[in-house]
């Protein structure tokens, strides 16, 4: 079935983002700068996913960090995929089309998670238990109890954990984004006046799922059953595979799943959210259907210190007008609290990814962070999934007083996986 | 119940996709008009419930979009009533339809709505299709999400299911953390079947078992590659698990024998957890 519109690619992406963002986030990565850390060593990586995004985080976190790596093992459940990695990468380059065989490589130090989100989160498990460190596009998962199954594992076992965002860099280096963090985390101010919105962005319209796909036979080269992993085994359809995967909830959940990580994350570290998540989260959108991702108007998510975060699709029904934005700023202080939070020292440059390996410390898109950040889009298209508002424990990580969204906050697997 | 004629034409109203086939075509007025017919929906009670259903085709061998939809709108719509008994005669309706010659998509479709809908009124249902070998998968994911009532019927399948559907049921008791399948936990971890040993392992970890640490600790010691980093996994999990019950003697001793045992430089992550676990339980 055509599409009418065109994809958005990386470059739209980044044109929304800055156009759109009120602090101006370029992910350095993308833009091919400098790297924190010069390698003294080379990484030896094992590619899981080889799709569009394949490769681009290893290149993007360890390359154009400063960092070295070899490419060793690639795996990917379509054989054609597999075939172009060799093409790709190299002829040294081994494939296998079951990743269990990857992840026992023992010489590999570093897994690159590259496939549908609704994989992400078992294979990060996967990564963690065999003592990998572990680069992971984004969405980091696809419901929200499977970032706290990853965020356990990755602790566990000490890794290291990159998510595939970088915004945070560029909000370090906006002297505003650095002051709002030093406000939020001094603890001085009680409630949180600030309100973010977050205007376009969100493919709406494009990333609407088909809705009575007709099956069709499955491809000679593709494993559907490993394809579809720990989702439903649907009958296929290409629509369901390949890029348009995100506008299913099986996989992934529409724009708000595919692009709300990279707008959450330089906010939630700027206003010192990386270890909670909102308390009250109410949508506009079109009644949800039970497979396809819709359309949608907004999402509005209010912490426990009042800080509401918006995200506004701008492609779709009304646009948001409850609240004003408001930036957080030292004006919103009172005299004595301001002196105290300019003498605060400067909070500690992000680090990334290869220094973080190297010194077996936190990476800047670190497992809590990510995990909060896309708990963000979870909890706003829960709230659409169901149609109402709905109310959240950022502690217990469960929804409150709302048993059928509760469900879609931890979803029982098909076998044989599990968390 | 077949659908009337009635019915029929009122879930014609719901709206078409467009011409991509997708609901991007959603406005004001189409979504007013859902409103109202759900509301109708409703109104119309358990006949209208089991007409919808009737309406509904294996997928591939015709359309049905409007009733597939208009069942889900239906399913959501009584979750937020707050009006339980709403809720359960829903439920109650839609699994009046699982376990007979209808086509095994669309009673896959409807355990599907039974997991964001259903309670224990519908256990017992969904306990039955756990010996269809087509449903067992799909009715052990939906149990698993009601909770209520559902180790029951997990526990009363086990005899009776193999292969897969033996690991769906064990796994899912796993996800339960029922204390009742400690036994069937043990017992799995002499399986033949490697996934099954797995899944045994992983539901010791989840029940915190202290009595089945020795075997658990024995069978991870045995195996390389995927099982040994899953069987590890759920040493180290059922030693948390131990610990937080304030069983520290017995987590002490699952974290010294994998300090001890697990040695080599590829198993060194496992070996520092549980050098910081100790140190910690210091």
């Amino acid at each position: 079935m055509s599409r009418p519109e065109a994809r958005i690619s990386r470059r739209t992406f980044l044109q929304g983002t800055t156009a759109a963002a009120a602090l101006t986030i370029v992910p350095r990565s993308v833009l091919g700068g400098p790297g924190e850390a010069p390698p003294s060593e080379t990484f030896a990586v094992g590619l899981i996913g080889c799709g569009g995004q394949g490769g681009e985080d290893i290149e993007s976190y360890i390359k154009n960090a400063g960092g070295s790596y070899r490419l060793l093992a690639a795996c990917d459940v379509d054989k054609g995929r597999l075939a172009n990695a060799k093409k790709k990468f190299g002829e040294h380059v081994d494939l296998y089309p079951d990743f269990r065989r990857l992840i026992e490589r023992q010489d590999i130090d570093i897994v690159s998670i590259a496939t549908p989100p609704h994989w992400h989160a078992l294979l990060c498990i996967a990564a963690a238990q065999a003592g990998k460190d572990i680069l992971c596009e984004k969405p980091m998962t696809r419901f929200i109890a499977e970032g706290r199954a990853v965020v356990t594992t990755v602790k566990r076992y000490g890794r290291v954990f990159q998510i595939g965002t970088s915004g945070r860099f560029g909000a370090y280096k906006s002297t505003t984004g650095r002051t709002i963090h030093k406000i939020m985390r001094s603890g001085l101010l009680k409630h949180c006046p600030a309100v973010h919105i977050h205007k376009g962005g969100f493919p709406v319209k494009q990333y609407c799922g088909l809705v009575d796909p007709q099956p069709q036979a499955v491809p000679a080269n593709l494993d559907w059953d490993m394809y579809c992993g720990p989702s439903p085994l649907r009958p296929f359809h290409p629509h369901r595979f390949g890029w348009s995967h995100r506008y299913y909830w099986d996989y992934e959940g529409g724009s708000l799943a595919d692009f709300a990580q990279h707008y959450m994350d330089p906010l939630q570290w700027t206003y010192g959210k990386d270890d909670t998540s909102p308390v009250e989260i109410e949508s506009c959108a079109a009644p949800a259907h039970p497979e396809a991702c819709g359309v949608w108007a907004w999402a509005e998510l209010k912490y426990a210190d009042g800080f509401t975060v918006v995200l506004d699709g701008s492609e779709w029904g009304p646009r948001y007008q409850r609240k004003e934005a408001h930036q957080l700023a030292l004006s919103d202080l009172d005299e004595d609290t301001r002196k105290k939070v300019e003498a605060l020292p400067d909070p500690e440059p992000p680090r990334s990814f290869v220094e973080a390996v190297k010194t077996r410390k936190e990476s800047a898109g670190h497992v809590e962070a990510a995990h909060r950040a896309v708990t963000i889009a979870h909890l706003a298209n829960i709230s659409i999934r169901v149609g109402r508002k709905i109310r959240y424990d950022p502690v217990k990580e469960e929804i409150i007083g709302d048993e059928a969204a509760n469900r879609l906050v931890y979803q029982p697997m098909r076998e044989p996986w599990h968390l | 119940m077949p659908a009337t004629e009635e019915l029929k034409a009122v879930v014609n109203q719901v709206p078409d996709p467009d011409k991509n086939g997708t609901y991007v075509n959603m406005d004001q007025e189409k979504i007013e008009r859902i409103v109202k017919l759900v509301a109708e929906f409703l109104k119309g009670g358990r006949d209208t419930v089991l007409g919808l259903i009737d309406m509904l085709v294996e997928p591939g061998k015709g359309s049905d979009v409007k009733p597939h939809f208009a069942l889900h709108l239906l399913a959501v719509h009584v979750t937020g009533l707050a009006d339980d008994k709403a809720r359960a005669a829903f439920a109650l309706a839609v699994a009046s339809q699982i376990g007979g010659d209808r086509p095994k998509g669309v009673q896959k479709y409807l355990i599907q709505e039974l997991r964001l809908a259903g309670g224990k009124e519908v256990a017992e249902t969904l306990g039955k299709a756990l010996l269809d070998a087509d449903l067992c998968d799909d009715a052990a994911q939906a149990l698993a999400a009601i909770r209520d009532g559902a180790a029951e019927q997990l526990l009363a399948a086990l005899p009776k299911v193999q292969g897969r559907n033996r690991l769906a049921v064990i796994k899912k008791l796993a996800v339960l953390r029922c204390q009742e399948a400690a036994e069937a936990f043990r017992q799995a971890l002499g399986d033949a079947d490697a996934d099954i040993r797995i899944g045994g392992a992983w539901g010791i970890a989840r029940i915190a078992d202290a009595s089945a640490a020795d075997a658990l600790l024995k069978v991870a010691d045995a195996h390389q590659g995927w099982e040994r980093f899953n069987e590890n996994d759920a040493c180290v999990a059922l030693a948390e698990g131990l610990m937080a019950k304030g069983k520290k003697a017995e987590a002490v001793a699952i974290y010294a024998h994998l300090q001890k045992t697990r040695t080599g430089p590829t198993e060194r992550h496992i070996r520092e957890a549980a050098e910081r676990a100790l140190a910690a339980a210091k």
